[in-house]
């Protein structure tokens, strides 16, 4: 059984050979514990407010799409302009298999990893092929292509007003509870992908992929498998990412093409990272909850929030210190750290 | 160890290496000399399998490695050093022998901090250990050379491909490169193909010497015989100074 020990200063609890302490004394709190705390108690205090509710519940989705976006960009050493396309794939499949064929949300779970994986699996070879600048016009055509076969064969898709009515993944009586629910969901969510990608960005697997990421043709001189490595970190972050979109099909029961595959989505998604700092992971959570606040109080301005928008992103990245975002704010430098870059390359 | 039978690569048609057979035995050092443009460079990136050879083979140890990718290439064993020093320079200098230390032989079940363990090791070896939090971008020219010597080492190479270690280094720290390189051997054990511009190491260390020009091998012996040669004079410094007999 758990074993609880009160000493000193902290109380640890001992389960087998597993072991974990807790500081009593909250200025030595780990800030990512402080900072999951706060996400877990924010809906609580915003409980009334459904839109808020909304709107944060969307931030933990951009985070989600964009963490694994971070992942990518990081073990393929090229940038990744269409991130969406698993959104939509993943989105897409789950909700014409729950509403055609009726497939249950766990089974059109299973769907969307299956589908996810063989189109990002045939994908895959571009990273091997196309390099820098090429990488990122073959990955920003890709969703539009297909946001195209949606308008293209609209009796399926309907690519103009979307699908509606696929079955909810939780249906309380309260619709306040249901609001609350989807924000626990979605943090989750996140948090899952945070916690993933952070093991394998700390693991040796971490390490090969900073190798990659800072020069493909020493480390592959090094004995590091590049070609395996990138065709691991192309397919895994896209089924997460298709993953958030069957997410959105199972909590907003409604899912449209046009709403995440144009330019727009994708922009946001590439901002929260660059805001966010560095592709740095962490990053990923204050930038997509800044940008979401962003976008919900310019939405009240009206029909100027076009330009708005983008000029307060534009601002964003010329303000914040160059490279290190949000995350590069808060946190100080430790060498031992790898930090890595987010370049473009020409070859 | 290492047989190359009548390599020839072109790119274009520029005949960068042609025809050119030579072996290196176990446990040689083989100096890899000749003008600018002669293809020493080119044939180093033969061995290792960044370029493809269009013509001949190239054997390491009875495998036939000529087309094979560099990460292959790599785990049979044979490492190399860059011309021009092309760190990781985001990384730390333990992190980027790390990498060589994780994947420069199959090590399945070797955990991180065994590894950080083995690449202190290597660090140590070339006097680089105080620097192992320094960002690679911060090292200087010996301290890269040595980040790259370190990295080579770390991969357990049985044959070690030196371009040009000591250019810009200073005669002192050329001599302390000198010196860490034959100890390096010494403890590893390895066979060392070793080009060079700097005549008066090259001299030193090589047991036989290869001379390439024009992508063709002009001649091949010890340093002393080749020290004389007048066709490599020629080679060198042009047909006035070559002394006919």
């Amino acid at each position: 059984m758990v074993k609880l020990e009160l000493r000193r200063d902290r109380i640890v609890a001992r389960w087998g050979d597993w072991k974990s302490e807790w500081v009593i004394e909250p200025r030595y709190w780990r800030n990512p514990t402080i900072a999951i705390t706060a996400l877990f108690l924010l809906p609580l205090l915003v409980q009334s407010y459904p839109h808020i509710l909304t709107m944060i519940t969307t931030a933990n989705l951009y985070a989600a799409i964009a963490i694994p976006l971070a992942l990518q960009i990081l073990g393929t050493a090229r940038v990744n302009f269409g991130p969406q396309l698993y959104l939509g794939i993943g989105g897409y499949t789950a909700a014409l298999l729950n509403l055609h064929w009726g497939w249950s949300p766990s089974l059109t779970f299973l769907a969307v990893i299956v589908v996810c994986g063989v189109i990002a699996l045939l994908i895959s070879p571009t990273t091997w092929i196309a390099k820098g600048l090429y990488f990122s016009l073959i990955t920003l055509i890709l969703p539009l292509t297909f946001l195209d076969v949606t308008f293209i064969w609209g009796d399926i898709f309907r690519g103009e007003v979307g699908l509606v009515g696929m079955s909810p993944l939780l249906n309380f009586t309260k619709v306040s509870w249901n609001y609350l629910a989807y924000y626990y969901l979605s943090l989750i969510l996140m948090l899952l992908y945070l916690l993933v990608s952070d093991r394998i960005v700390r693991s040796r697997l971490g390490v090969n992929l900073a190798a990659i990421n800072e020069n493909e043709d020493v480390a592959r001189m090094m004995g590091v498998n590049v070609d395996r490595y990138k065709v691991v970190c192309y397919v895994f972050p896209s089924i997460l990412t298709g993953i958030v979109g069957w997410f959105i099909v199972h909590t907003f029961r409604t899912f449209a093409g046009v709403t995440y595959l144009p330019l727009e989505f994708m922009t946001k998604v590439l901002i929260i990272v660059i805001v966010g700092g560095r592709a740095f992971l962490y990053g990923a959570i204050p930038g997509a909850y800044l940008i979401s606040i962003v976008e919900d109080s310019l939405r009240a301005v009206g029909p100027s929030n076009y330009f708005l928008f983008p000029l307060v992103l534009i601002l964003l990245i010329v303000f914040l210190p160059r490279g290190e975002g949000l995350w590069g704010l808060y946190r100080k430098r430790r060498p031992r750290d790898y930090f890595p870059k987010l370049h473009v390359r020409r070859e | 160890m290492l047989e190359i039978t009548s390599v020839t690569k072109t790119f274009g048609g520029l005949a960068a290496v042609s025809e050119v057979s030579f072996s290196v035995k176990k446990g040689e050092v083989v100096g890899l000399i000749g003008p600018n443009g002669a293809g020493k460079t080119t044939l180093l990136n033969l061995i290792c399998g960044i370029y493809k050879p269009d013509a001949g083979s190239i054997r390491f140890e009875g495998t036939e490695i000529a087309g094979l990718p560099p990460n292959r290439i790599c785990r049979l064993g044979i490492s190399r050093t860059y011309q021009i020093p092309q760190p990781f320079e985001a990384m730390t200098a333990l992190n980027g022998v790390l990498v060589s230390v994780l994947n420069g032989k199959k090590r399945r079940r070797m955990s991180l901090s065994d590894a950080v363990f083995e690449a202190s090791y290597y660090l140590e070896f070339v006097g680089l250990f105080s620097k192992r939090d320094t960002l690679a971008r911060n090292l200087n020219l010996y301290e890269l050379r040595m980040l790259e010597l370190a990295r080579a080492l770390a991969t357990t190479p049985k044959l070690l491909l030196l371009d040009e270690t000591m250019a810009g280094l200073n005669p002192a720290e050329a001599e302390r490169a000198l010196e860490m390189i034959w100890n390096a051997q010494e403890q590893f054990d390895f066979t060392i193909l070793w080009i060079e511009h700097v005549m008066k190491i090259i001299m030193k260390a090589a047991q036989r010497v290869v001379v390439l020009q024009y992508g063709k091998k002009i001649a091949e012996g010890p340093p002393e015989e080749i020290q004389g040669d007048p066709k490599i004079i020629e080679a060198y410094l042009g047909a006035r100074y070559a002394q006919h007999p």
